[in-house]
């Protein structure tokens, strides 16, 4: 599969969204068409590209948001015939008329854009309110994932009314798709009154002698986790259960933590992984870009662009190399 | 569409589809039936494996088949099946696919026309092909845990959540339409191979690039750089959400239910028997997608989706006398056959 999106023509009206939410979202599900082969074209507001002065910044100038979300974009006008069209209300309006396919973003459905941010998103999805330790604050999910979800959501909407001919009008709701992927919260507060709360598991993110580990673990893999951490205390009956284990975590986690703190990350991975205990190591960014899974899968390039997580067959979608569309030249 | 789909990474992304039309035909095996089918570790009365809560939230509407593929007869009605299907959506742990001897690559020869999507939380290969993980495990590998968190100590979504699990599917369908939409044009189907983990660090790409130019990677609890103002604060029993020109509650469950942008929007449907499911994500101009059916019981599908395939009346009756075709569990879902990815 050489380029499923070669020869369409995507409008990215991600630069000219009214909200920073919409624009990521619109940003990203057009960087996936262009990923996909599409020839993307984003027009910018007089001002420039809005992603320009963005965190994160590179050492040497520009915004390293910029340069992800724009790969394989081209700054253009607007104008001429595209198959589809990515944006919000007043953008789609402004530029998407006549185009087949309109994706349109909104707060909270058609027409409902009231000011919004990706916190906002977050908060009144409840994916802050159950991430986090029970005691200290929600915690929010690092990036923009709540924009590049909604992203993602559209861009398989967009793909579905191609592949149905063309004609049609995506909308998509960045609070239903945050909804959506707190599912289990919701689905506990209507169906069973035992409703996921935040702290409420029996995983956690333990330290280490280089660092953290992520401690988790399924009901059948405590006899596995027991074997390795080997201390008899961990037998006792006010850990035989899950239930028990959450009711009685703080003196359980003094326990593991004794285990754990002298040892590395890779001690513990390869500890675990040999009983086959789903732990691993907590990794920074600039970590991955030595992984040997990651190299091994031609995943990173060089410069750290990640490629769109995927191989066909095999291989690599080819993409373009990785230019800032802000650095390119206006008249492209 | 065949979906071999376990749990949500796999069995939401054929549920997408299905709300976009697909008709998805979920194939368990007496031996190894969805693990959602016992999640809550719940009593296995009567017919439990049909009282799932999540299972059925997950899976509404989708014709079900009970098939055992490690017999010889359950592999040759499974071909039967895919030399009418259009997509294979799989999630099971590496090798296990190639130990029913349904390799990838086999079933590209046999069916060129097929697009077989491979959801897996490393990829094919590679040194960490066969790591166990659940959602949160690649939240820590991947570099989102690292920089969650507004103590010392890095953040991940955890059980509840299982964040790569449920963004997954979202990608997953993308690209199954995509190589639908390539098939159009060349005929040809292709074999998908998606890494969980590598998703995760894709929805971190500027973090990624930042990182090898050198710059730092910090964590930034609740803050944004771009708005100092915005920040999250105690309010009365709970917490509120401030950003310049607005402010929200940080809900839960009942408060996030009780919403009214939740009631109309569509992160929750019901299905026609009143149960609440699995969401559309979005709304399209042309027609209404609606959750239009219920959960099949696990194997309420057999006879017709395997004389739909052409097997005649014997066969199928013949399969059922061995146990090939199946209606309940033989017993609890095996531990042998873990997917790549556990999370939920």
């Amino acid at each position: 599969m050489a380029a499923p999106l070669s020869g369409k023509r995507v409008l990215d009206l991600g630069a000219l969204c009214a909200q920073r939410p919409h624009a990521l979202a619109a940003s990203m599900a057009a960087r996936l068409c262009a990923a996909y082969g599409a020839d993307v074209v984003r027009p910018l507001p007089e001002c420039g590209e809005p992603f320009a002065a963005y965190p994160p910044l590179l050492p040497e100038g520009g915004s390293a948001l910029d340069r992800f979300l724009n790969l394989g974009k081209r700054r253009g006008s607007g104008a001429g015939a595209f198959h589809a069209a990515i944006g919000d209300s007043a953008s789609l309006a402004a530029h998407g008329r006549g185009v087949p396919v309109r994706v349109r973003f909104s707060v909270f459905g058609p027409g409902e854009d009231p000011p919004m941010s990706e916190l906002g998103l977050l908060a009144l999805s409840g994916l802050l309110g159950i991430v986090g330790d029970a005691e200290g604050p929600p915690a929010r999910l690092a990036g923009h994932q709540p924009a590049y979800a909604a992203g993602l959501a559209a861009c398989t909407g967009l793909l579905a009314a191609l592949l149905g001919g063309g004609g049609e009008v995506v909308e998509v709701s960045l609070f239903d798709v945050a909804a959506w992927l707190n599912w289990k919260v919701a689905a506990g507060a209507l169906m069973s009154g035992s409703v996921p709360a935040r702290g409420g598991g029996d995983w956690d993110v333990i330290a280490v002698e280089d660092g953290h580990v992520a401690l988790v673990y399924q009901d059948r893999d405590w006899p596995a986790l027991c074997d390795l951490v080997g201390d008899p205390r961990l037998r006792a009956e006010a850990f035989a259960t899950r239930a028990r284990r959450i009711k009685n975590r703080a003196s359980l986690m003094a326990i593991l933590r004794t285990w754990f703190a002298p040892r590395t990350r890779a001690e513990v991975t390869a500890a675990a992984q040999a009983r086959r205990i789903p732990i691993g190591p907590v990794m920074w960014p600039v970590e991955l870009l030595a992984d040997p899974q990651y190299q091994t899968r031609s995943f990173l390039a060089p410069d750290g662009m990640p490629a769109l997580p995927i191989r066909l067959d095999g291989e690599r979608l080819v993409q373009e190399p990785a230019y800032a569309l802000s650095r390119w030249p206006a008249s492209a | 569409m065949i979906d071999f789909g376990w749990i949500t990474a796999g069995a939401a992304t054929s549920t997408l589809l299905l709300d976009l039309g697909a008709d998805v035909v979920k194939v368990e095996g007496p031996g190894a039936p969805d693990p959602f089918r016992n999640w809550e570790g719940g009593p296995q009365d009567g017919d439990w494996w049909n009282r799932s809560p999540v299972f059925a939230f997950t899976n509404r509407g989708k014709r079900s088949v009970c098939l055992d593929l490690k017999d010889p007869r359950g592999r040759e009605a499974v071909l039967r099946l895919l030399d009418g299907a259009d997509v294979l959506v799989e999630n099971w742990r590496r090798g296990v696919l190639a130990s029913f001897g349904l390799e990838p690559a086999m079933l590209r020869r046999r069916f060129p026309r097929l697009v077989i999507a491979s959801i897996s939380s490393q990829g094919e290969d590679g040194p960490d092909r066969d790591m166990v993980s659940f959602g949160s495990t690649l939240e820590a590998t991947g570099g989102l845990a690292a920089l969650m968190g507004a103590g010392e100590a890095p953040v991940f979504t955890g059980r509840d959540l299982n964040y790569p699990d449920q963004v997954v599917s979202l990608f997953a369908s993308g690209a199954i339409l995509a190589a639908l939409l390539e098939r159009d044009r060349t005929g040809q189907g292709v074999h998908l191979d998606l890494s969980q983990r590598e998703m995760t660090t894709f929805l971190l790409g500027e973090e990624l690039l930042a990182a090898a130019a050198g710059a730092p990677s910090p964590r930034l609890g609740n803050a944004d750089p771009t708005e100092p103002a915005e920040r999250v604060i105690r309010a009365g029993e709970g917490w509120r959400a401030e950003w310049p020109g607005g402010a929200a509650p940080v809900r839960e469950g009942a408060s996030l239910t009780s919403a009214d942008e939740f009631k109309r929007g569509t992160a929750v449907l019901w299905t026609p028997d009143g149960k609440p499911a699995k969401g559309i994500l979005f709304r399209l101009a042309s027609r209404q997608l609606t959750v239009r059916e219920a959960c099949h019981p696990l194997g309420a599908d057999n006879r017709a989706v395997l004389a739909e395939a052409g097997l005649a009346e014997p066969e199928i009756a013949a399969l059922e006398a061995a146990g090939v075709l199946s209606y309940s569990p033989r017993r609890l879902p095996s531990l042998k056959l873990q997917p790549g990815s556990r999370g939920a």
